[in-house]
């Protein structure tokens, strides 16, 4: 960006090199999500999913199940820990594939993050 | 991995007290498991003093690869929380290199894989919910709770709401630990399973072989992605934490 006087081959390099900072947001916004084997990411995506489900059900349940037990109120608690857990996991499953879509968007990220409501 | 004959595949995994050290009721012996750490650990040092040691304009190819790990986790923050989450890369980084060290430490045969230990990774996920949720209350003060509770929603849905959004909140230290500790464990027996097939197959087990030569890559693959989604989930935590909606 300086006005020094340099040889034509190093501008030219410079040139190419402020060009490629310019569009490597983009090309990783483009590709680091999708074209990195389309198996491996949709298989990561769908243990990740899967995993937040079968924890936030596991994690309810559980709760409810000792709440059960210091309360001896069988089988109650358990019952909405499961159904409450069931929930909070699709919540955050739909957070995920929501947040996943703005955590990979490169934007820069408050403008994001204060306009978007749902960002997980 | 030690893939001898006639061993449990879960064998690998097994904690053993190297140095017993017995304070009062506790057992703070140490073991295999801090040992790796502590390998882990001087290797992160040794990495990045060693590698930065002759700094030069030009770089080296380990000043070049310090470099890069150092911009790859500076692009994360500035991603994904943006220019308040630059005082928490030091935390991040460090974070992202002891569990890329740990997961690629413990491929090298007869290693010990402390990411495969749940009570670590939880340990870790722990940390980063509670520092999360101290940042949040130490920015937003009281107005942290807000978080919880979806705008615009008549009582009688906030009454459902609010336990289901709380707990949503309190389950994230669950899955960032299990989703490491699940990917390494089984990866690792998995590998061990097959080697034991090797053996078994006789002439046969070249297929096995090959196979764990294939399985192995993945698994190589699995170590840093696994180090990356946990990283840049603590970003994500902590984005929300510094912004809340």
């Amino acid at each position: 960006m300086s006005d020094h006087r340099t040889p034509e081959d190093l501008k030219s390099l410079r040139e190419r090199l402020e060009k490629a900072r310019r569009d490597r947001p983009q090309e990783t916004a483009d590709d680091g999500g999708n074209q990195r084997g389309a198996l491996n990411s949709a298989l990561s995506v769908g243990l990740r999913i899967g995993l937040e489900l079968v924890v936030a059900v596991g994690f309810g349940t559980g709760l409810g199940w000792l709440i059960d037990k210091g309360l001896g109120s069988r089988p109650w608690a358990m019952l909405v820990g499961l159904l409450l857990g069931f929930a909070a996991g699709l919540l955050n499953v739909w957070r995920a594939m929501n947040g996943m879509g703005l955590a990979a968007g490169y934007h820069p990220a408050p403008p994001v993050a204060d306009e978007d409501e749902e960002d997980q | 991995m030690a893939a001898e004959h006639g061993e449990s595949p879960l064998h690998q995994f097994t904690i053993e007290r190297l140095v017993p050290i017995h304070v009062g009721g506790l057992d703070l012996s140490y073991t295999n498991s801090a040992l790796f750490m502590t390998i882990a650990v001087a290797a992160i040092a040794a990495f990045l003093l060693l590698s930065t040691s002759g700094a030069r304009l030009v770089p080296t190819r380990w000043q070049s690869a310090a470099e890069l790990s150092y911009e790859f986790i500076a692009n994360m923050i500035r991603d994904n929380v943006g220019s308040a989450g630059r005082p928490y890369f030091p935390f991040v980084f460090s974070l992202f290199m002891f569990v890329l060290f740990g997961n690629v430490i413990g491929m090298i045969p007869y290693s010990f894989t402390y990411t495969s230990h749940i009570i670590v990774t939880f340990a870790m996920a722990l940390f980063i919910f509670i520092g999360v949720t101290l940042i949040g209350l130490a920015r937003h003060g009281l107005h942290f709770f807000s978080f919880f509770a979806p705008k615009g929603m008549p009582l009688a849905l906030q009454l459902i709401l609010i336990p289901i959004e709380v707990l949503s909140y309190v389950i994230r230290p669950m899955t960032l630990s299990v989703r490491l500790f699940a990917n390494m464990m089984a990866g690792h027996t998995m590998l061990l399973i097959f080697s034991g097939f090797v053996v078994a197959l006789g002439i046969l087990g070249v297929f096995p072989l090959a196979l764990n030569i294939f399985f192995i890559l993945l698994e190589l693959l699995v170590a840093v992605l696994q180090a990356y989604v946990f990283t840049i989930l603590t970003c994500i935590y902590l984005n929300d934490a510094i912004h809340l909606h």
